[in-house]
């Protein structure tokens, strides 16, 4: 029971909210050495949106999306993707959901060595046991122009590469969310707006909802909103969001935020 | 750089602890082996030592020699008069009459049928004799017997109780007494009975004579120099020897079935150790490979590549130390278990105190350091190799192409070698050459052949999905290791194939020779499978008495010697043996031995260029060296079916031998006479002699081939070892593959592989490994099995026979291990916490 929406088709036919966070808290460790990496965290994600997360190093993002995607458990609070809640579901429930509607790309390390680039794109639907939908594949390879390295082996693509292989994957099962941790965190800049430019064009053109970790405020202008992490919690929200009204962001944000640290 | 050695170590515990274990096993078979072949010699020497600790000298009959492939020979008997002859040399404080012969004892109509000796025996008191009553008093009158307090215990013989003795004559005696040796309850393997002297000579038919006299010197005379003055007065025709060089040589030859032992527990030892050593070079390289970026920082840090080398020396130094001295424990702990292994196939060993000599203890820790140390020197000088900017990449090392090139040459050295011997011109050595260059050979060549075969057998796991594919892969990706891995377990897998086809084909060729020349309805042999037969000369007389019986035909064996070499004769009943046998002479008649000539095998005849009318000299212990005409030569199969290359008559035989034993009597069953009938008749007739045993065809053949069954199920069960050592190797290099792959796990997991389909793809790693030493070392097996029974073809009936469902069995069983091989790091691998998986850098 796969969601097989043509990528025109308007993002209304979703539920408006793809997935959603509520007074979510994970701790690391316990006792003296307990970090509270989500503290109460509550973050909606609309859906056929490109939304970007930035906050200061340990504030929580990579934790957050990783309780988003089913890739973790959570403490307290709630997780939903559409109407499932993700805090319900087992170990391999939430597998089978992770290879059926969520898509992934890492800043590193996100092909198997041993694949090769078209093998690595239809990696989770062979896992599935599914047929890819060739038109679709052909698309998104066209799109990313990826048409001839399809044959090569990881080692043998560069890093914006690999990059563009790993966003293939991602958006092959047509999943109802993507998510990205830092996916030009490794790239020189034009690689890197490449990527992101493909990010923002399929999130508009195609309607896939994106939710994207990123530092860097010129790779977080590319997104519809900008959603502020700090300590855990979710502390501010920049729909629109350009280069200067980033930074003037984070910048406000940041004070309170070392002082705290200190 | 020590401290170092030793924290890096101690933190790779886990990983290394199956290569220890590997190494323990190897060293703890050596070491068992040692102590237990040690302890059957000593306690033999000890034996043999101890029954002729109060005498000086023996005097025997003269003989060309004493034994013959382990067999003592038996002498003629001595005049009783001697003894007083012997007592008149000055010098001489004692001189006793003994006799000594075989008796099987019965209790309440059940013989007691040891794996070893029945003696029988005159009582002498101590010191001359070396059995000391341990209950009742010595045997005095004709009626009365005193057996060994072992075979008491065993057989709950009591004081009182009436035994019967089967010797050359049958009667029932009174137990008087119990009797020790030395030390000892009773003689290992044996059952032992003593009366007195002319009850000894009554049941061996021997009148008035001694087997031999034991004599005592006076105090302070000199052993030698009486030894020569009794020579001088008894002349030629007696020996009179020290009795300590009796034991030594009797000692000698009951050693002679421990040293074929130790000779195969010692080749099945050095094939743990090999597989131990494929274990060890792999481990290390996998470490070492995932050490690479320390390695390097430690370079960059200033570490000479000298000191790199030392250290992962040290490693190994440290692992070898830690195995040996385990091993050497366990070896103590198993040689008894080993004893006993040895004696369920058939192999009975003394049984007594474990002999650990510091010999073994140093030859353990030898090979268990040193095979540790020489199989993590390639994987030092990789580290030592490793550049200070090597810091960021880890890929793999490509085989190097020398090493490829040399793989090829040593291959096809020993491919062509096999070859010329299945062309039917090389010998075993060739044969050996071969398999040696083709292990050397494979070895070198397994990284470069490694990634072709497994894509190709790897095939049937696509069927599997993308784990199947991706198991075929990894295992791919790694050639060095999965070559590694997979050899080890194929050489394992390699031996138990050459035994089994080796075996099956022998045991063929013995049943199709015996059922094409053997015409006989039945054959009676002992059931105890001695060496000469060991059939009481009256079966043949009773059963060739019976109206049933159309014709009965008598073998006898005698060993011979040919200049220094042992060989066997077989003589028979040139009348008789015609209407048993269809034989096929090439040259001359069967007849013509009647004349007290020799028939030869052709084929013999024709390696000593020997031709009717030429004559051949043969050293007999009794009658030392004699010429015999050859009249005749038989056809190479009937030779074989008769298990002789040398044919003689039963009246030839009795002049040269004193053995008094058939080795078979074959049966023709008389016209209108019912199978169940003749088969009834035979038995009883059998009654008076328990070991003979009534075999037909089948079982004739099974007789035969017992031995080669026996040596078999012990060579496999050993070989087990092995395998197992094998198998840990898989599971080790999965479960360190698993490691390096950790990211790449981590990843599949991300994207959605389940943890089951996580599991089969490892399982499906570790069975593909498997599949590779399958098909290697069944294939290596049936091929070396071949050749030598090529290089064996040229001097015997042999052809190759391969048995399928054996093979498929140790296919199954190797398959089926391989699963299990899997199933750890598999489920260690799905344990695997995705998230650090992906964190893990
Ligand atoms: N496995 C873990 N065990 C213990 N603490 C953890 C673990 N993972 C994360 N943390 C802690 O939780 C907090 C949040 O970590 P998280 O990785 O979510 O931060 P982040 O915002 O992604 O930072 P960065 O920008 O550096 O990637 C940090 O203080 C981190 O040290
Ligand atoms: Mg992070």
């Amino acid at each position: 029971m796969t969601i097989s929406i043509a990528p025109t088709q308007p993002p209304q036919t979703r539920s408006a909210v793809a997935a959603q966070a509520r007074d979510v808290v994970k701790i690391y460790g316990r006792g003296d050495t307990a970090v509270r990496a989500l503290d109460g965290a509550s973050l909606s994600i609309p859906a056929g949106r490109f939304t970007a997360v930035m906050g200061p190093s340990g504030s929580g993002k990579s934790t957050l999306m990783h309780a988003l995607a089913g890739l973790d458990t959570v403490d307290a609070g709630q997780v939903l993707l559409g109407d499932t809640d993700l805090s319900r579901l087992g170990e391999r429930q939430r597998t089978l959901l992770r290879r059926e509607r969520i898509g992934f790309v890492f800043q590193s390390f996100n092909l198997v060595p041993t694949l090769s680039a078209v093998e690595n794109i239809v990696l989770p639907l062979t896992l599935a046991g599914r047929q890819p939908d060739q038109a679709w594949i052909d698309e998104l390879v066209a799109t990313l122009g990826l048409a001839d390295r399809l044959r090569h082996r990881p080692t043998e693509l560069s890093g914006g590469q690999q990059q563009r292989v790993a966003v293939a994957r991602a958006l092959a099962p047509r999943p109802e969310i993507v998510f990205a941790d830092e996916p030009t965190g490794n790239l020189d800049s034009r690689a890197g707006e490449a990527l992101l430019g493909f990010l923002r064009h399929a999130a508009h053109e195609l309607a896939q909802t994106i939710v994207m970790v990123t530092h860097d405020p010129n790779a977080a202008a590319y997104a519809d909103r900008v959603v502020f992490l700090a300590d855990g919690r979710v502390v501010d929200d920049l729909p629109e969001p350009t280069v200067p009204t980033i930074l003037s962001r984070m910048a406000s944000l940041d004070a309170p935020a070392l002082r705290k640290k200190k | 750089m020590w401290r170092l050695t030793i924290r890096n170590t101690l933190a790779r515990r886990a990983r290394l602890a199956l290569t220890l274990l590997a190494v323990v096993l190897g060293v703890t078979f050596v070491t068992g082996s040692l102590i237990l072949t040690d302890t059957s010699q000593r306690l033999l020497d000890d034996q043999f030592r101890t029954a002729t600790a109060g005498v000086d000298l023996t005097v025997r009959d003269a003989a060309a020699f004493d034994s013959a492939m382990g067999v003592e020979v038996e002498r003629d008997p001595l005049p009783a008069t001697i003894v007083d002859r012997i007592r008149a040399v000055p010098g001489v404080a004692t001189a006793r009459p003994l006799v000594r012969g075989q008796g099987l004892l019965s209790v309440g109509g059940k013989a007691i049928v040891p794996s070893g000796a029945s003696v029988l025996a005159s009582w002498e008191p101590a010191p001359v004799g070396a059995f000391s009553l341990r209950a009742g008093h010595p045997p005095v009158t004709d009626d009365e017997l005193v057996v060994d307090a072992e075979t008491a215990l065993r057989r709950h013989i009591d004081l009182g109780d009436t035994v019967t003795v089967r010797a050359e004559q049958t009667t029932s005696l009174r137990i008087v007494g119990l009797a020790g040796f030395g030390d000892g309850p009773g003689l290992p393997n044996s059952t032992v009975g003593l009366v007195n002297l002319p009850t000894a000579q009554r049941l061996l038919k021997l009148g008035g004579d001694v087997s031999e006299v034991a004599v005592v010197a006076a105090d302070g005379v000199d052993t030698q120099q009486l030894r020569g003055r009794v020579s001088a007065v008894l002349g030629p025709g007696y020996e009179v020897s020290a009795s300590r060089d009796i034991a030594a040589s009797s000692a000698a030859a009951a050693k002679t079935q421990v040293d074929y032992l130790q000779m195969m527990l010692f080749a099945l030892a050095a094939a743990a150790l090999l597989v131990g050593a494929f274990l060890i070079a792999n481990t290390f390289s996998i470490v070492i490979t995932q050490r690479t970026r320390e390695l390097a920082v430690l370079r960059a840090a200033g570490a000479t590549g000298a000191q790199v080398l030392g250290s992962v020396l040290g490693e190994a130094l440290l692992v070898g130390v830690t195995a040996s001295v385990a091993g050497t424990g366990l070896g103590v702990a198993t040689a008894a278990g080993l004893r006993n292994l040895a004696g369920a196939f058939g192999i009975a060993l003394p049984d007594g105190g474990l002999v650990v000599a510091p010999r073994t203890a140093i030859v353990a820790f030898a090979i268990g350091v040193g095979v540790t140390i020489v199989s993590a020197i390639g994987p030092a000088r990789r580290a030592a190799a490793v550049a200070p900017v090597e810091a960021m990449r880890s890929a793999a090392a490509p085989s190097g192409r020398i090493r490829t090139v040399t793989g090829w040459i040593v291959t096809a050295l020993g491919v062509t070698a096999l070859i010329a011997v299945l062309a039917g011109t090389g010998s075993l050595a060739l044969v050996g050459a071969a398999a040696l260059s083709g292990v050397v050979g494979l070895t070198l060549l397994g990284p470069a052949l490694t990634p072709g075969l497994a894509r190709i057998m790897g095939r049937p796991l696509d069927a599997a999905g993308v784990p199947g594919r991706l198991a075929r892969e990894s295992a791919a990706r790694a050639p060095r290791r999965t070559a590694a891995t997979a050899l080890a377990l194929a050489f394992g897998l390699a031996l138990i194939s050459f035994m089994t086809v080796l075996a099956t084909s022998i045991k063929d060729s013995v049943q199709q020779t015996y059922t094409e020349v053997i015409s006989a309805d039945y054959v009676i042999e002992s059931a105890r499978n001695e060496m000469l037969g060991g059939l009481p000369n009256h079966v043949h007389h009773h059963v060739s008495e019976l109206p049933e019986v159309a014709v009965a035909s008598r073998l006898r064996y005698g060993h011979w010697k040919d200049g220094q070499a042992t060989d066997a004769l077989t003589a028979v009943d040139p009348v008789t043996l015609p209407r048993v046998t269809s034989l096929h002479m090439v040259a001359g008649n069967l007849n013509a031995i009647s004349g007290g000539g020799i028939i030869l095998a052709e084929r013999v005849a024709r390696e000593r260029h020997l031709a009717i009318g030429d004559s051949l000299p043969m050293t007999f212990s009794r009658t030392g060296t004699q010429r015999l005409p050859v009249v005749g030569l038989l056809r190479d199969r009937d030779a074989q079916a008769l298990s002789t290359n040398y044919v003689i008559s039963l009246d030839t035989f009795s002049r040269h031998y004193k053995e008094n034993v058939d080795a078979s009597v074959f049966v023709k069953v008389a016209d209108g006479v019912s199978d169940a009938a003749a088969k009834k008749a035979i038995n009883a007739a059998l009654a008076d002699a328990p070991t003979a045993q009534l075999r037909d065809q089948a079982a004739a053949v099974a007789g035969r081939t017992l031995m080669i069954d026996q040596v078999l199920g012990l060579v496999t069960a050993l070989l087990m070892l092995t395998i197992l050592i094998a198998l840990m190797g898989i599971t080790n290099t999965l479960a360190l593959s698993i490691i390096e792959r950790t990211r790449e796990i981590g990843l599949l997991r991300a994207v959605g592989m389940t943890s089951g389909q996580l599991r089969w793809m490892i399982r499906g790693e570790a069975v593909l490994v498997a599949g590779l030493a399958i098909a290697l070392g069944v294939s290596l097996g049936i091929a070396f099995a071949a050749g030598t029974v090529a290089a064996l073809g040229r001097t015997a009936e042999l052809a190759l026979v391969v048995p399928p469902g054996r093979l498929l069995l140790v296919v199954a069983v190797a398959a089926l291990a391989g699963l299990l091989a899997g199933l750890l790091p598999a489920r260690r691998a799905a344990k695997l916490d995705v998230l650090t998986a992906i964190a893990t850098s």
